[in-house]
């Protein structure tokens, strides 16, 4: 049997999966820079694709000096000393700490999951309002969230809340409901009690499929997040870059961009890695 | 971001025949590519010249929807033999659609003509100036504040745009400059800062513009400051042409700009005219307005309804001061860009022919040429 390069039995060896594998990156990169050549070349002062010059250029500032409202107004030259004072740190400062406390508000949203799926009474009180919930676009309800929490970080973090959390708790539910009764039946002739099942034998197998549902779930963290900041903010990195479309600052609007992508996969490594070393016995 | 002309990117990737050409000379290709869309659309376009003129919701600028909904700009633009497009936009992505040249002509600001396309390289040029803000931009506190008091304070706005710049004036003006980094300002979506400012009680003061300002001061507590008619004459809305494009060779750049001066002017008399109630109203319906409202908007905006007042005005040596302030304002605020080192960086030339900045580096021009045609009637 041959084994054609586009048939189901092909193998990649190592040289083509490691150039297939960046191709499409190189061929971004090359499309841009192509591309934001022909611009500059049309108009020198063109800021809609900037050169990598200019993004670098873009970045430095941002990375080094000081903010516009930082009290140290003078650069050191000390990358450590300059850093911290930067208008990059200060953001990503504020939008991680944001972050940071969405997702600690989504493990009250597993709990509740859990619950839901092991206590009739509970499922029955919660179930129906939940479906309901998760079926509203909780932008359309910033509003209401400015009359109830106010426009600081409490109403940008429970915008997340709202748009993430029913998701999670649905599937945390749904989890639980997959659990091989016969399971529950035996942990409770071997003696255990209501919540040593909930907690030693229910929630510890649906964890790892509960944090890989919330890493499938960051990127609607992160475009809550973003959307608060874009609609009333001081700081962050979306508010950053909703000031510098104001005016087309793309030089620095695409480094940000990439640094957000990059944050954002190293949160999803990092959990696929705790996950890993958590429940070694898990393979999907 | 110049959604739209990285949408021709994206187009060019499904016909990949199409990069290199496209790298090679882009504009070509744009011409091409509308060439090739202009085949698909009605044959009404056919050898044409074909513009568009966006706008967005605001009192000065929403005669566009009437004029071309009257079918009054099809008239001027046939009387020049051109075709002429009308379309709404959001304001930023108008502004984005303007660099990006997907559109040839386009409402905005003074500031923005000069923070937006003329500090990205796109030369610009008012053609007419509709009217200025005399009242429609303002600074409400609650709880009778005083402007010294607003150190330390919560204030919200659209940061960058002309709120910081009234909020900037308004502090100059009343000698409170040395505050002005003391008061908390906090950047605040224009659809949303109405019902943001109502409902929290500890923002303290908020500037924005009208509507958002006649919502907010039909609350109780809440007072007005300062508004933009304490300086009249610093935001103006303009219509403006790409200076590439009025200088088109076989002078149908010109020929747009004389069709929208001359419909412009026509609808401009229609509004002050007898039965200017009806046609206000059905202006009013562009921006989903009442007549009323609209009515109200118009107090605080001094319209220039002559073409005779509007040259007046370009003509008067305050401009230059006044666009002095502006560019200023936007250097100071690095609007003009991160590699901008001077000021004069992103020169104004006007119609007397003086230039603000370097002579070789002019961005932005006003041009009185279609104003004073209007105004003798050469239209």
């Amino acid at each position: 049997m041959s084994a054609g390069v586009l048939s189901v039995h092909a193998k990649p060896n190592r040289a083509a999966t490691l150039i297939l594998s960046w191709a499409l990156f190189a061929c971004g990169i090359a499309l841009y820079f192509y591309v934001s050549h022909a611009r500059h070349r049309d108009n020198p002062e063109d800021r809609v694709m900037p050169t990598i010059e200019q993004m670098a250029r873009g970045m430095y500032s941002a990375a080094l000096h000081p903010a516009e409202d930082d009290e140290v107004q003078t650069e050191t030259g000390n990358f450590w000393q300059d850093f911290p004072h930067s208008m990059l740190w200060k953001d990503t400062k504020a939008s991680s700490r944001r972050f940071l406390y969405s997702m600690l508000l989504l493990i009250p949203a597993v709990l509740l999951g859990l619950h839901m799926g092991l206590f009739p009474y509970v499922g029955v009180f919660f179930l129906r309002f939940i479906l309901f919930f998760d079926k509203i676009v909780a932008l359309s309800l910033l509003p209401i969230l400015f009359i109830a929490f106010g426009i600081d970080e409490l109403s940008k973090i429970m915008l997340i809340v709202i748009g993430v959390a029913p998701t999670v708790i649905l599937d945390t539910f749904n989890l639980t409901r997959g659990v091989p009764p016969e399971q529950i039946v035996k942990a409770f002739t071997l003696g255990a009690g209501d919540f040593d099942v909930a907690y030693r034998v229910v929630l510890k197998q649906i964890l790892p499929r509960v944090l890989n549902s919330i890493r499938l779930n960051l990127k609607a963290v992160m475009l809550f997040l973003f959307a608060g900041e874009m609609i009333a903010s001081t700081d962050g990195l979306a508010y950053r870059i909703a000031l510098l479309r104001r005016h087309m600052g793309m030089d620095v609007i695409v480094p940000y961009v990439l640094w957000v992508a990059l944050l954002l996969f190293v949160v999803d490594w990092g959990m696929r890695f705790a996950n890993r070393k958590l429940h070694p016995w898990f393979h999907e | 971001m110049a959604g739209p002309r990285q949408m021709v990117c994206y187009t060019h990737l499904f016909g990949l025949v199409a990069i290199p050409v496209y790298a090679a000379r882009p504009r070509t290709t744009m011409r091409k590519l509308l060439a090739f869309f202009a085949l698909f659309s009605v044959s009404a376009f056919a050898g044409q010249p074909a513009f568009t003129v966006g706008w967005s919701i605001y009192a000065g600028w929403t005669p566009y929807f009437y004029m071309n909904k009257s079918g009054l700009l099809k008239k001027w633009a046939d009387k020049y033999g051109i075709t002429i497009k009308v379309q709404r936009f959001d304001y930023a992505p108008s502004l984005d659609a303007f660099v990006a040249r997907n559109i040839e002509a386009v409402t905005m600001t003074n500031m923005e003509a000069l923070d937006m396309p003329a500090a990205s390289g796109v030369p610009t040029t008012a053609i007419l100036i509709g009217d200025y803000s005399n009242g429609n931009d303002a600074l409400l506190v609650r709880n009778g504040l005083q402007m010294k008091d607003l150190a330390g304070k919560k204030m919200l706005l659209v940061q960058k745009t002309v709120s910081e710049y009234l909020f900037d004036r308004a502090m100059t003006i009343e000698g409170l400059r040395s505050q002005l980094k003391q008061v908390r300002m906090i950047n605040t979506s224009d659809s949303d800062i109405a019902i943001a400012f109502l409902s929290d009680t500890s923002t303290s003061a908020v500037v924005t513009w009208k509507p958002m300002v006649s919502q907010i001061s039909k609350q109780k507590g809440i007072t007005s400051l300062f508004n933009s008619s304490r300086i009249p004459g610093e935001i103006l809305d303009l219509t403006v042409v790409r200076t590439d494009v009025l200088n088109r060779p076989d002078g149908s750049g010109r020929k747009f700009a004389q069709a929208l001066a001359g419909a412009w002017y026509e609808m401009m008399a229609m509004m002050t005219g007898p039965g200017a109630d009806k046609v206000l109203a059905a202006i009013a319906e562009g921006s989903e307005d009442t007549l009323a409202s609209y009515k109200e908007q118009l107090g605080t905006t001094k319209m220039f309804y002559t073409p005779q007042s509007a040259a007046a005005f370009a003509a008067s040596p305050d401009i230059k001061q006044k666009m002095a302030l502006v560019r200023q304002f936007c250097f100071d605020h690095g609007l003009l860009g991160e590699n901008t080192k001077s000021v004069d960086d992103v020169a104004i030339r006007y119609p007397d022919g003086a230039i603000q900045g370097k002579a070789d580096r002019v961005r932005f021009a006003f041009d009185l040429a279609f104003m004073q045609m209007a105004a003798e009637g050469k239209l």
